[in-house]
């Protein structure tokens, strides 16, 4: 998922970083204190996460956990994305500096779309199966719309959109089925242990 | 108050459960080092006799298959290209005796590059020696056969007299010194680049932590004004 340095031209890197910059300032907005050690443990888990390898497919590829993010944190994704992608460029030299913009962006955003979309399955009224069918919808979505949005870095740049985003979605197929299954046992845990967590944030305002 | 006690306390629970996982995560990921990468592509190219080596690889050690390798000049114009073989391989002949830039074009946005030193490239020919090493070369070769003890130059520059003219004399050294060579070279390409270890795991998750304090820091301060 990370897009190395070099291979974006400097408009969709500009772009990329400008929307990931207004993302991030919507995600700082009213943050609330309590929030910040479970922005922080979720970065965390973001920042390793990158490190477990799905040895399946034709390329290599990792988790993201930017369902889990997304469903947990909302918008506040942004910034924790943020965090995550920064060391991973500094400290692992996945991707790179000038193109944690576009790095970010292409994990934070469907994060926000994955809270958008299946936020309200995870209301406390909500039956087990709705919730679980829609955490794991969600850790789906996430990787597969990150796989789109890399996709369509590179058609920008002037790669074909359609051989490019198949090819990212393909090799995230079995990372997809992962990420849904991870993010339901996160989610039914974090039910099971702290609901209060899910709810204060999970309702889209 | 008393409210607010109970929920810190929860917090202080349900965090220390979280800790207890991420760090079992961290310690899974440190001793199962086979599975534990992630996305990035790295290329590794050595000079053997007339021809250029490279293996490409993504950071799990997986061999990048089918990509395309395009091979620079210092100026940027690109000399041929080649797609990797099964076991990420692409071998080409030294197409000129400059610095060379080998890039490594893999799908989905990964790129990497490795410059092979001119001399590197110059050293290993068989012709066009640069003046610099002919006149090391006769050192060469006065250690190299110095049964003769050979040590004025002019005896030096009769090479005919042990059969075996320099530029002979260097080829073999160099084809010989090659053939040493390729194990250690495999043996780079094969560790250059490991991967991340403990220690920048750590580094990470340290920089995390000390993030979340610095904001509840200046919350913290924020709130009490």
């Amino acid at each position: 998922m990370h897009i190395s340095e070099g291979v974006l031209s400097p408009a969709v890197l500009l772009g990329g970083a400008a929307i990931a910059a207004a993302g991030v300032a919507a995600g700082l907005k009213d943050l609330d204190q309590k929030e910040i050690p479970s922005m922080g443990i979720l970065s965390a888990a973001f920042f390793v996460a990158s490190l477990i390898h799905v040895p399946v497919g034709p390329v290599s590829a990792h988790l993201t956990l930017n369902g889990l993010l997304g469903l947990i944190i909302g918008w506040k994704a942004f910034p924790v994305i943020l965090v995550g992608t920064a060391l991973q460029a500094l400290l692992f030299q996945f991707g790179g500096i000038t193109t944690l913009g576009v790095n970010t962006l292409n994990m934070a955003l469907p994060a926000v779309i994955c809270y958008y979309l299946f936020g309200w399955g995870l209301k406390s009224g909500s039956g087990r199966s709705v919730f679980m069918f829609a955490a794991f919808a969600s850790g789906c979505c996430g990787v597969l719309i990150s796989g789109i949005m890399v996709g369509f870095s590179l058609y920008l740049t002037g790669e074909a959109f359609l051989p490019a985003a198949e090819l990212v979605v393909a090799a995230h197929l079995p990372v997809m089925f992962i990420e849904g299954g991870l993010t339901a046992a996160c989610t039914l845990f974090l039910r099971k242990v702290r609901p209060e967590l899910l709810e204060e944030v999970c309702a889209p305002k | 108050m008393r409210r607010n006690d109970h929920s810190i306390n929860k917090t202080a629970r349900y965090g220390s459960k979280i800790v207890c996982l991420v760090f079992i995560a961290i310690l899974w990921i440190a001793f199962s080092h086979e599975h534990a990468f992630a996305h990035k592509v790295t290329i590794f190219a050595w000079v053997d006799g007339d021809t250029i080596h490279t293996r490409s690889k993504f950071n799990g050690g997986k061999r990048v298959k089918g990509s395309l390798v395009v091979v620079f000049d210092p100026e940027g114009n690109s000399l041929l290209e080649g797609k990797t073989d099964e076991n990420g391989m692409f071998s080409f002949k030294i197409p000129q005796k400059t610095e060379l830039k080998v890039v490594l074009k893999s799908s989905m946005g990964h790129m990497a590059e490795w410059k092979i030193p001119a001399e590197e490239i110059t050293g290993s020919g068989s012709e066009s020696n640069t003046p610099e090493t002919v006149e090391k070369a006769p050192d060469k070769i006065s250690i190299g056969t110095g049964s003769e003890s050979v040590k004025t130059d002019e005896d030096v520059l009769e090479p005919a007299a042990i059969g075996l003219g320099r530029e002979e004399v260097e080829e073999i050294i160099d084809a010989s010194l090659d053939k040493k060579l390729a194990p250690i070279y495999d043996m780079m390409a094969n560790t250059y680049d490991r991967g991340p270890g403990l220690t920048e795991i750590m580094g990470g998750i340290g920089y995390i932590i000390g993030l979340v304090g610095l904001a509840l820091y200046f919350s913290n301060r924020r709130r009490k004004e």
